[in-house]
């Protein structure tokens, strides 16, 4: 490489590099009332133990709180209502409606147990389905359910995930609308004909919900849209369009227009609609209500207690500052590396340098806007491994280029046979971490896989850094020194003409 | 650790961890596993701050409730969450025993008498609850059976790309960390969530790592005639020498950070220091096992493998023994 090349591959990409650092890293500051510059790592998304989630205690019908409780005291008091103390029992922190949950023994009611049972062994295989980052369940005071789980706000409504996973009721097809409250019921949504339900990427409709039907499904859903198409184009309306509604209990999961009879294995509900709104955003949002049909198919699993959350939000459970702390530990770690790389390799530190930051800010840029990745405390680990992966191949190289130079070998050839040595181990041990990863984040759940898929992303970027990108460097920056040798910690009697 | 572990010494290290395996997996199976704050069963009290304090008193508001729940239970920790629909600021004590309503409400006439600025004591409210965490299984085996495949995946590949008997020293190592680490945890009764299942996946990553440094070393040492001409045991253990800094730097790294993180975990939040408590654990047994476990199982089935070759290679002189007898026999058969 000529020496006025070089100086500009340096200049542009010190620039680059320079920037990226910028966006990266810079604390927020206003830019213009009222918006202010974020830093890439300040858009990372977080877990719950290093950012904190949104949690919600759910209180079944005929079961209050003590504020609650305390709202009717006050109400009785100022002469509305019946005196609550006649109505309600107390139960650990909360009170029990004397009418619906006790009998008159004043004991719990059996049907009230196994319906609360039930429904927290749904919640849990509900809250477990949506593989959240970090997810607890609790059955608080006996009759109520408090979830914690990781924040979602960046991808889906919060009150709406907490509420739709507390439906309760059996899943059937229906012609009707929410606003009446009998339901025409033309197909049951149990196992009999529905086998499943999972979520499928509709392009730039965003997501939407394949319903898997059973043999029996397939024919009975035929059946009922051709009855719908045919009564929807002899009705005094004259449209051949009819919407078929799925309904869990009394709220309506999903809604669909029916132009024909429908006659398929498989049938998607998403889209948009001609306004342009977006059933289903997110691929979470369409995995909410996927969920709530797996978890319903089964009668045993069928739960008709009305459940009501009241939804809130709570910090990092490491502590609020726990990720800006681990960010700048790590930073002083890498000034720490830096230092040491350029004190022991000179000049291949100094490649190595612009290669770990080049292997850093691409790794920033994609926890940034990798929407998939959530950074928890697995996530970090990761995060360094894959840091000290790419630095330990680094010196590896760097280490062999050293031997191989003390063979006798001109810097030129020792640099080329120094990388030869050290490819085959770099190329095997990035190719198999790789399958490794991609293998856990396909097959694992929570955090692992959420772990699995920042150390595939950092394996990638390691590979492509310590392959190409470092080398290339070292040959820029080599082509500026008189002493080549001396410019890479090297030390030779003789002097060399490279 | 110039020289391998000796035969007996494997045999004494293995014996070790099978039985720290099996203590692990009988408390993990009868008593589970010590689960952190997030899933452990609790006994709190709730303060809800109906009258939104102004924020720079809060602190002070929080620390009032806690002196004064302190004088009856022992506070283990502090939650402050907030309502998503009013906003209204809830204080959670976990306190060690049971408290009950009278206990509530007296605390509720401390704090409307408390006469901190900014704050309105009258209108907060006390209630207590007991919580049970819902054990759950998935995660974890399908995160087991995810390493499953990637343990199966990594001993083909060493396998196939460097030796078979490096394939199953992978392998061994491979199991051996992720095993320990979780026999460990359960038998010092670490604190753990779900989340420790990804922190056993970064065990096994980095024992995959660690590992191959090791054996990328020794593959092309092992090519030289240098090496060659060494016994196995020999050959092992100086090419594990020439690959020991590499694995003690990527180890060391990884291990300062989460030294680091376990002390802030301290005064920021204590599970932090319980996670990487046990991602330590596994650095110290990715390293062990790279470095001491590995080439002593390497060098035993080199040995084993190198020996059997050298048979096969050997000149088959009682063969040719019996054929030189055979023939004067057969010849005095002919004349007769």
């Amino acid at each position: 490489m000529g020496k006025k090349k070089s100086v500009a591959l340096i200049v542009l990409v010190t620039v680059v590099l320079l920037g990226l650092l910028f966006i990266s890293i810079t604390p927020t500051f206003p830019v213009k009332t009222p918006y202010s510059l974020q830093s890439l790592l300040n858009t990372v998304r977080l877990g719950a133990d290093l950012g904190g989630g949104y949690g919600a205690v759910y209180y079944p019908e005929g079961v209050i709180s003590a504020e609650e409780y305390a709202g009717e005291v006050a109400r009785y008091e100022s002469g509305e209502g019946s005196d609550p103390a006649e109505q309600y029992v107390a139960h650990g922190g909360v009170y029990l409606d004397s009418e619906k949950v006790l009998d008159e023994n004043g004991e719990v009611l059996e049907s009230f147990k196994t319906e609360f049972e039930t429904a927290s062994r749904i919640f849990k295989q509900r809250f477990e389905d949506k593989n959240f980052t970090e997810c607890s369940v609790w059955v608080e005071d006996d009759y109520t359910i408090r979830v914690e789980v990781s924040d979602v706000s960046q991808k889906e409504t919060v009150s709406n995930v907490f509420s739709v996973l507390a439906y309760s009721g059996e899943l059937y097809f229906s012609d009707t609308d929410t606003s009446t409250n009998s339901k025409n019921v033309l197909m049951t949504g149990g196992s009999e004909h529905i086998s499943g339900a999972d979520v499928v990427d509709m392009g730039d409709s965003g997501y939407g919900i394949a319903v898997h039907l059973t043999k029996a499904g397939r024919a009975k859903f035929a059946e009922i849209t051709g009855d719908l198409v045919s009564s929807s184009s002899s009705d005094s309306s004259g449209s051949t369009s009819a919407t078929l509604y799925l309904y869990m209990g009394t709220e309506v999961l999903m809604s669909a227009g029916v132009d024909s009879a429908l006659d398929q294995n498989v049938i998607y509900i998403g889209g948009s609609s001609s306004s342009g709104s977006v059933a289903y955003p997110t691929r979470e949002s369409a995995q909410t209500i996927a969920c709530v049909i797996n978890s319903a198919l089964n009668e045993e699993d069928v739960f008709n207690l009305s459940l009501q959350p009241q939804v809130y939000s709570y910090g990092a459970t490491m502590g609020d500052y726990a990720a800006l702390i681990a960010a700048s530990v790590i930073g002083v770690l890498v000034l720490a590396m830096i230092v040491f790389s350029l004190v022991r390799y000179k000049g291949m530190g100094l490649a190595h340098v612009y290669g770990f930051l080049t292997f850093a800010l691409i790794f920033i840029l994609c926890l940034a806007f990798i929407t998939q990745i959530t950074v928890n405390v697995a996530g970090l680990l990761a995060i360094v491994l894959s840091a000290a992966m790419m630095v330990g191949f680094n010196f590896y190289a760097f280490r062999n280029i050293r031997s191989e130079f003390y063979t006798g070998k001109t810097l030129t050839s020792a640099i080329k046979s120094g990388y030869k040595k050290s490819l085959a181990v770099t190329i095997d041990t990035h190719i198999i971490l790789l399958i490794a990863s991609i293998v856990l984040y396909f097959i694992s759940l929570g955090s692992a896989q959420y772990m699995a898929l920042i150390f595939l992303i950092g394996t990638v970027i390691s590979a492509a850094c310590t392959l190409a990108v470092t080398r290339f460097y070292l040959y820029m920056f080599l082509a500026q020194p008189k002493n080549k040798i001396a410019f890479c910690n090297f030390k030779r009697e003789e002097t060399e003409d490279e | 650790m110039n020289k391998v572990l000796s035969k007996k010494g494997l045999t004494v290290c293995l014996a070790v961890a099978v039985i720290v395996i099996v203590v692990g997996a009988f408390l993990a199976g009868f008593v589970g596993y010590n689960p952190d704050s997030t899933h452990k069963n609790y006994s709190v009290i709730e303060v809800t701050d109906a009258g939104y304090s102004a924020s720079d008193a809060q602190d002070e508001f929080v620390n009032f409730c806690k002196d004064e729940i302190s004088k009856t239970y022992a506070v283990s920790d502090v939650k402050v969450t907030q309502s998503y629909t009013t906003g209204t600021s809830v204080f959670t004590y976990y306190v060690d025993g049971t408290p009950d309503r009278a206990f509530c409400d007296k605390l509720e006439t401390a704090i409307a008498g408390c006469t901190i600025e900014g704050v309105n004591g009258a209108l907060a409210s006390v209630t207590f609850h007991e919580g049970i965490d819902q054990n759950y299984s998935d995660y974890v085996w399908r995160t087991a059976v995810g390493a499953a495949v990637a343990f199966v995946l990594l001993f083909v590949y060493v396998a196939i790309r460097f030796r078979l008997g490096m394939g199953v020293t992978v392998l061994i190592a491979g199991v051996h960390d992720a095993l320990l680490l979780l026999a460990l945890a359960a038998i010092v009764r670490l604190p753990v969530s779900p989340a420790f299942a990804g922190v056993a996946v970064f065990v096994l990553l980095l024992s995959g790592l660690l590992n191959l440094f090791v054996f990328g070393r020794m593959r092309t040492d092992l090519r030289t005639d240098e090496f060659k001409a060494k016994s196995a045991s020999e050959a092992v253990s100086d090419s594990v020498r020439n690959a020991r800094p590499a694995v003690l730097v990527v180890s060391a790294a990884i291990a300062v950070v989460a030294v680091i993180l376990a002390v802030v975990g301290v005064f920021t939040g204590i599970d932090l220091t319980f996670a990487m408590i046990a991602a330590l654990i596994g650095i110290a047994l990715a390293t062990y096992s790279a470095l001491v476990v590995s080439p002593a199982v390497y060098a035993l089935i080199k040995q084993t493998w190198d020996a059997k070759r050298a048979e096969k290679a050997k000149y088959n002189y009682s063969s040719d023994k019996k054929k030189k007898e055979a023939k004067p026999a057969e010849a005095a058969g002919e004349l007769e």
